[in-house]
């Protein structure tokens, strides 16, 4: 009798445990957000997109910033120096609007093709350079805690504008000549290993700088395109 | 310009850096000499740390480079130490970025600032720029520092319309918010989305030095909460690029001030509740301690009847034969109409006085003797006042008070007369009154001072008067004044039988007072005398008398009189106290009523109007031809 009463009452417990988390489990993949109204996700604006885009360039530039400002104060005591710069940049070859006049005669399609280029130029030397912060010492784990949120958040960045261009795509705002594969520019620069002998310092410096680019191309974009809020 | 990028190092010394700098620099033929860069070499490492201090070099130098809209910038320079190098165009700058492949001068220059403003042709974003100061002679002053992107030197100008709204004051008015909302400056090409800007809002109240800073706000538009009313306050604002440190000039300040409207009626308002609150206390606390008094003033009791003499609690049962009726040959076989109801003890009891000129004035307890007079609304012999009051000291002693006199000393007894229910009131010959609740109406005598004096039920009769009234006994001082009314109710009446209505009144309590049963005049009906024949308390006594007049009833009954109950026009209440057949001497035979229950002790003279005639003959009165009416033959007197 007692055991059948604890084999009765497991099952049920077990039963119960499998429905929560199965229900849990279906309510976290229930409605993936997906470009395109295909079957079981929830369709997003174009607006809602952008923004959320533009949101993740932002906190990845951010984060960029801090982890720049942290190497400045701790190794490097002058600031700007022009010897650090843009030519040790790996992605000095792809070619990027420098200017606000250039950034707005571009069109959308090439800005969309330069963004994408530049987070996957940006893939692996962040993550790189994240096992090289973990592993020395020197750093403490914010830092080494940011390297890695960074990684995965140009990872995320990238999977995000790779949708936008898709909706853009199918609404027609932008042809179809923005591929979503990787353009043999990026191939190259991602490639190459130019980045390696790079300095942390400079990788930070330089990814600084084009996540700068990235915010700025993704918010111009934005506007041209949708500009009734927030621009 | 051949770089070498070194192998990543994790040793990050300074010196190590600086030695790396070096390095670099050796290797990029278009940089400046090494001795250009070992003079600046001491330079560099005495601004080693980031945070550099502001001493100025000595030598000519950029003081600052800023772009305000990300688009274009400016570069300021000195001359420093060198003030013969201070004239304009004595110091050319320089310029190169990665783009250029050498040196290049200022596009334009703005001489009396010292500044070199480079326009959106001449700007290039997300790459360095370096600046370089030339004087004569080709003697460059360069500083490595003085390289920059132009991103990292942009500060915006300051947001415009900077303007503040009330949102609302808190209730005790002494704290309120403001929103605070302000435009992007107009240099700034937020609407591309080329400069991504965040605000800071600074506010400080008017005497304090230390700025309040708020959340950096991406919205133009902000709220500051919790400032006080009555103080002014200082907001300015500033912005920067999202992301970036360097914040632009402060805007111009604008100031806020709340005055409290309703500082000065808070407090009143709290002393005007307070003041209610107290004065309600201390009313609840007086009604709480004169609760009795303040009941009897508010609420005064309905009063009880209560004849003097006779015991209320037999009114109540309706035991009529129990009371001591003395002599009411009129039949008080019926209920016996009880004119008043006499309060001697209640001192609200008060005379009515009625004026017959402005009727109906004069208070009274009581509505029935106003409503009886204003019924009967005689016109009044101008002479004559008619005064229906009752008091304490009116009619009768009261059995239970014990008081001999019934009069109120403070009572004008003067003036007022007992209402009386005497039937032959001269005046109301023709007004007939609803007699039955008309109990309590008392029909003064208004024909001269009359005084009433208190009766008892019985009363022995020891003399006729010639005109036909009836003398009562007179064990008891009694005061008689004989009445004018009924002369004058003669002529009006015409009736034999006219008796002038003798009123005695009496106020000690001391005297024995027998009722006077009037019912003097003709046609005089017993409307008014309805009210039972009691007698209020003289209001004046007259000494002396020490008999009572019986006035014959008038041989007319008038038919509403005969409507009536309880005509008898008179109505003898007992007075215990009164002795009132202590010393009768005399007495006489009640022969016969009239009609209107008056008691005849002579028969009436055949050639009296058979009016006269009591409807009652006392058949049975012969078998007794002496002898006083006792209780058990007033019984077989019924009507």
């Amino acid at each position: 009798m007692m055991h059948g009463t604890i084999r009765s009452v497991s099952c049920v417990w077990v039963v119960w445990v499998c429905l929560f988390f199965c229900s849990s489990v279906t309510m976290v993949g229930a409605a993936p957000i997906c470009a395109n109204a295909q079957g079981g996700c929830h369709v997003l604006s174009l607006a809602n997109l952008f923004d959320r885009v533009i949101q993740h360039s932002a906190r990845t530039h951010g984060i960029s910033n801090n982890l720049h400002t942290e190497f400045e104060q701790y190794f490097m005591p002058s600031k700007n120096h022009i010897g650090r710069v843009s030519r040790n940049c790996h992605t000095s070859s792809i070619l990027t609007p420098n200017g606000k006049d250039n950034a707005q005669r571009m069109a959308r399609e090439e800005l969309t093709e330069v963004i994408l280029k530049l987070l996957v130029a940006w893939r692996d030397p962040l993550w790189h350079f994240h096992q090289s912060m973990a592993h020395h010492h020197d750093f403490n784990n914010f830092s080494s805690n940011k390297a890695l949120e960074m990684s995965n958040m140009v990872h995320e960045l990238h999977k995000g504008v790779e949708k936008v261009a898709e909706k853009m795509q199918v609404l027609g705002i932008i042809s179809n000549t923005v591929s979503s594969l990787v353009s043999p520019e990026a191939l190259l620069a991602s490639d190459s290993s130019e980045w390696r002998p790079m300095r942390d310092y400079d990788l930070l410096y330089c990814f600084r700088r084009d996540s700068n680019k990235v915010q700025n191309y993704l918010k111009i974009l934005k506007c041209r395109i949708i500009p009734e809020h927030g621009c | 310009m051949l770089w070498k990028a070194q192998s990543r190092r994790s040793d990050w010394t300074g010196q190590a850096a600086v030695k790396r700098r070096r390095t670099f620099r050796a290797c990029f033929s278009g940089w400046p000499s090494d001795e250009v860069v070992k003079s600046r070499s001491a330079v560099s490492l005495w601004r080693f740390k980031r945070k550099t201090s502001k001493i100025t070099p000595p030598e000519p130098h950029i003081t600052e480079c800023i772009s305000r809209d990300q688009a274009t910038f400016q570069c300021w320079w000195s001359p420093g130490n060198f003030h013969n190098l201070s004239s304009p165009g004595a110091l050319r700058l320089f310029y190169i970025n990665s783009l250029a492949s050498e040196w290049k001068e200022c596009p334009k220059y703005v001489h009396p600032n010292r500044e070199c403003f480079f326009d959106n042709n001449h700007t290039s974003i997300w790459i360095p720029y370096c600046m370089q100061l030339r004087g004569q002679n080709n003697v460059t002053y360069y500083n490595e520092e003085d390289c920059f992107r132009v991103e990292n030197i942009v500060r915006p100008d300051p947001p415009v319309s900077l303007n503040w709204t009330l949102l609302n004051i808190s209730p005790s008015g002494l704290n309120y918010d403001v929103m605070v909302n302000w435009e992007a400056p107009p240099s700034a090409d937020v609407k591309t989305g080329w400069m991504r800007i965040e605000y800071e809002i600074q506010y400080r109240a008017g005497n304090t030095t230390k700025w309040d800073a708020l959340e950096m706000q991406r919205q133009t538009q902000q709220t500051i909460f919790g400032l006080h009313v009555g103080k002014e306050y200082e907001v300015h604002i500033r912005c920067r690029m999202r992301s970036f440190v360097r914040f632009g000039e402060f805007s111009d300040p604008i100031f806020i001030q709340v005055i409290s409207s309703k500082g000065s009626t808070f407090p009143l308002t709290l002393v005007l509740v307070f003041g209610i609150t107290g004065v309600l206390i201390l009313v609840m606390l007086i009604v709480s301690s004169q609760q009795r008094r303040l009941m009897m003033i508010l609420l005064p009791p309905v009063p009880a009847p209560k004849i003097k003499g006779i015991d209320p609690e037999l009114l109540k049962k309706g035991k009529l034969d129990d009371l001591n009726f003395s002599s009411t040959g009129g039949g008080l076989g019926g209920p016996p109409t009880y004119a008043t109801d006499f309060y001697q003890d209640e001192l609200w009891v008060e005379f009515i006085e009625v004026d017959a000129e402005d009727a109906g004035t004069g208070e009274k307890e009581d509505n029935q003797g106003s409503d009886t007079q204003r019924l009967l609304d005689v016109p009044q012999p101008i002479s004559h006042h008619m005064n229906i009051g009752f008091s304490n000291a009116v009619s009768f002693p009261d059995s239970d008070s014990g008081r001999a006199s019934c009069y109120d000393p403070d009572v004008p007894d003067q003036d007022t007369l007992m209402a009386t229910l005497l039937p032959g009131q001269p005046e109301d010959g023709e007004v007939k009154t609803s007699p039955a609740p008309e109990r309590l109406l008392i029909r003064t005598q208004t024909a001269g001072p009359q005084t009433w004096f208190n009766t008892d039920f019985y009363a022995q009769v020891s003399n006729v008067m010639p005109t036909g009234g009836v003398v009562l006994s007179p064990g008891q001082q009694l005061r008689i004044q004989e009445s004018t009314s009924g002369t004058e109710e003669e002529p009006q009446q015409g009736k034999e039988h006219k008796g002038s209505e003798d009123s005695e009144e009496e106020k000690e309590k001391e005297e024995q007072f027998q009722l006077l049963v009037v019912d003097p005049e003709g046609g005089r009906q017993a409307a008014e005398s309805n009210t039972p024949q009691m007698f209020a308390p003289p209001s004046s006594p007259i000494p002396g008398e020490g008999y009572q007049t019986i006035l014959p009833q008038p041989a007319e009954t008038e038919p509403a009189a005969t409507a009536e109950d309880g005509q008898s026009p008179y109505i003898l209440p007992d007075s215990p106290q009164s002795q009132v057949f202590a010393r009768v001497a005399d007495y006489t035979v009640v022969q016969e009523l009239n009609s209107q229950h008056s008691l005849l002790l002579n028969p009436p003279p055949r050639q009296s109007p058979p009016a006269c005639r009591p409807q009652h003959p006392l058949k049975a009165l012969p078998s007794m031809p002496v002898g006083y009416i006792t209780p058990d033959l007033l019984g077989s007197l019924s009507p």
